[in-house]
């Protein structure tokens, strides 16, 4: 569900699938019926998790105040655990996209296509959240893509945690979270809104322009997406401190099984990430800093074998997240920095990329504000700058560069209103300020940075 | 944070109650799965509440040192969905609906034995406002001091509850919830429901910083 940039040079179906792959975050209702607890327990406002939902994620999705149906064995250790209910949800999403100028039609050539489309649904969603045994819960999701007319694996974040309480003059003055993880897309574990699978925009158009590309750890063109599997541990100390290490492969769906020179981006070995952060929590709000990166080997493929020479990409990022929650009023800001460090010599030998050594800085900043998680607006930076690269980032109408530069910057806002904690109803602007390397005629084709500018209207639902 | 309700419901049925459980937690009569079973428990209560029942957020009260009567009480309540205030169907209806009575008893013995919350300094002048209220009531609109149920130091007493210590911001909530009638607490109602807002900041103000 993932696609490298030096696929996409072409072809508007490209674009489409690609934009389709950045899939946004979600909340859950199942897991509401399985606690008891209102959504705004766990949540500021979908999906932006609370400190108590973040203890919930950490602490294995486990915590459940449902009849459950049980088993013992004849030491009377407990084999069964299940909720009476399974803890099932759907979402659906409609949305609407405009941007300020059509793009070009994909089949005739000067024609343009419709401005303003209408996906019904963009995405739907079907999930299994919740408990599966003691210490045991999933977040498993499968999707229905509009865009892509596909039903797919989506997020997934299986985990075990065990919870200690040590130390101190009770004996239980500190706690620790000692935790498994397997999941599908780096950062999708993690309990915070700055890391890229749960950060800022939650929710986006599938089907309008985006950047070239993105750091491979981050969500969008070049990121890893679903195409991983991953086992990590992890390890949450007195509510303050997190550490994790997970190791990723690829686990591409479709196509040739075992993997071979026909699939593309293939994980050479194993992909380290890692992940360190500290949360301080007082009065009404919590303050994060942290950092996290990944380390990985692809061979290219699409027709190279998988041999040979790789490409090393790594990843380092930080991250900060400020929230405050008030009876009233809530205020979030979340920044992350992603310094990636390409040594593309498998790329540079395929002729796929001009050049060994490359570089992308992504920053992306935001700010939330909402009114009794009621009403609320935000407002987002991004920032991509990178090193140029004829053929990595060749010129083609709408998704090339001119200038074979992957330079993207701009801004979002966003109103929401939410008549009820499970429904969000969304109007977005993204406004483009540079669009691949450019501000005007960005693409060779005469196509300005502004003419990505979208509208965007989502209608997302959870039940 | 894992709660474990089906060891909850298994305590129950092999029974916790009627133990005595002290400050040290008095966990001296139960059997390790009961142990077991509450330590879990109380490790989830400690999500919000806080590690031995004080709490960082102001949205969750302190549970130290609060009368084992009154936690007993809320907590059935919670259960039977009696007491209906936002942030008890937020949270509490869900957490406290599998509980079993013997666990809702040694819950609130625990918290009753951990030690108070310290007091946190706050505006002087309101403070000594908030102090005259709750000590002396407003005679002239009918309203009595606070003291004659709560106690002289706000420490409570039997099902009604200790509000020393206990954050401002919480309190406050609770007097409005109980003004409005979203939280029933009949006794309460007619004590407050003439209190002006700025009559509950100073009383809050003052039991916070005590």
């Amino acid at each position: 569900m993932f696609f490298r940039t030096r696929m996409i040079q072409t072809g508007f179906l490209a674009l489409a699938i690609y934009v389709s792959a950045i899939a946004p975050s979600h909340a859950v209702p199942s897991y509401a019926r399985q606690t008891g607890m209102a959504c705004a327990a766990c949540h500021t406002v979908f999906p932006e998790l609370t400190p108590f939902g973040r203890e919930f994620k950490l602490n294995g999705y486990v915590l459940d105040n449902m009849k459950q149906v049980t088993g013992i064995d004849t030491s009377a250790n407990q084999t069964l655990a299940l909720n009476s209910i399974p803890p099932l949800s759907l979402m659906l999403q409609v949305s609407y996209t405009r941007t300020n100028k059509a793009l070009p039609d994909s089949a005739v050539s000067g024609a343009l296509a419709k401005n303003g489309d209408l996906l019904f649904p963009q995405q739907a969603s079907f999930f299994y959240a919740g408990k599966i045994a003691e210490g045991l819960g999933a977040f498993l999701q499968l999707t229905y893509d509009g865009a892509g007319d596909h039903f797919g694996f989506d997020n997934t974040d299986v985990r075990y945690a065990h919870h200690l309480s040590f130390g101190g003059v009770s004996g239980n003055d500190h706690s620790l979270v000692l935790g498994v993880t397997l999941n599908n897309n780096p950062t999708v574990q993690d309990p915070w809104n700055t890391t890229p699978a749960w950060g800022f925009p939650y929710a986006a158009s599938s089907t309008a322009p985006g950047p070239i590309t993105s750091a491979r750890i981050d969500s969008g063109a070049g990121g890893f997406g679903q195409s991983v599997g991953g086992l990590g541990v992890y390890a949450w100390l007195d509510d303050h401190f997190y550490a994790e290490i997970t190791e990723y492969t690829s686990a591409i769906t479709g196509g040739a099984h075992p993997l071979d020179s026909t699939q593309a981006n293939v994980v050479h070995a194993v992909a380290p990430y890692w992940r360190l952060a500290y949360e301080q929590r007082w009065d009404r709000h919590s303050l994060e800093v942290g950092a996290y990166g990944l380390i990985a080997r692809d061979h290219p493929g699409n027709g190279e074998p998988l041999s040979g020479p790789t490409d090393r990409y790594r990843d380092a990022a930080v991250d900060a997240q400020y929230q405050f929650i008030g009876e009233d009023h809530l205020f979030t800001a979340l920044a992350t920095y992603i310094d990636e460090r390409q040594t593309l010599d498998a790329s540079v030998q395929d002729g796929l990329a001009a050049n060994v050594d490359n570089n992308l800085k992504t920053l992306k900043l935001a700010g939330e504000y909402y009114y009794k998680r009621k009403i609320g607006g935000s407002i987002g930076y991004f920032n991509i700058r990178g090193s140029s690269d004829p053929l990595l980032y060749a010129a083609a109408a709408v998704t090339g560069s001119a200038n074979f530069s992957p330079d993207t910057d701009g801004y979002i806002l966003e109103v929401n209103y939410l008549p009820w904690l499970n429904t969000k109803l969304q109007l977005q602007y993204t406004g483009y300020t540079k669009f691949n390397g450019g501000k005007t005629n960005y693409d060779g084709s005469g196509r300005a940075a502004s003419d990505n500018n979208t509208t965007y209207l989502l209608v997302w639902v959870n039940f | 944070m894992k709660t474990h309700f089906v060891l909850l419901a298994l305590s129950a049925s092999i029974g916790i109650g009627g133990a005595s459980y002290g400050a040290d937690q008095g966990t001296e009569s139960m059997t390790e799965a009961q142990k077991a079973a509450l330590r879990k428990t109380i490790d989830t209560c400690a999500t919000c509440h806080g590690v031995n029942g004080k709490s960082v957020a102001p949205t969750f009260p302190n549970l130290a040192a609060q009368t084992a009567p009154y936690l007993e009480a809320q907590l059935h309540a919670f259960k039977d969905q009696s007491r209906g205030d936002p942030d008890a169907q937020a949270y509490m209806w869900g957490m406290a609906s599998q509980l079993s009575d013997p666990m809702i008893s040694a819950l609130a013995t625990y918290y009753a034995g951990q030690a108070a919350p310290e007091g946190k300094p706050g505006d002087p002048a309101l403070i000594a406002q908030g102090k005259k209220l709750f000590e002396e009531g407003v005679p002239a609109r009918q309203i009595p001091p606070c003291a004659s149920c709560h106690g002289k130091n706000g420490g409570g007493q039997v099902v009604f509850p200790r509000l020393a210590g206990q954050h401002a911001p919480y309190l406050l909530k609770q007097i409005l919830v109980i003004q409005s009638a979203l939280r029933n607490a009949p006794v309460m109602h007619g004590i407050v429901k003439d209190l002006s807002k700025e009559q509950m900041q100073a009383v809050v103000a003052y039991l916070e910083s005590i």
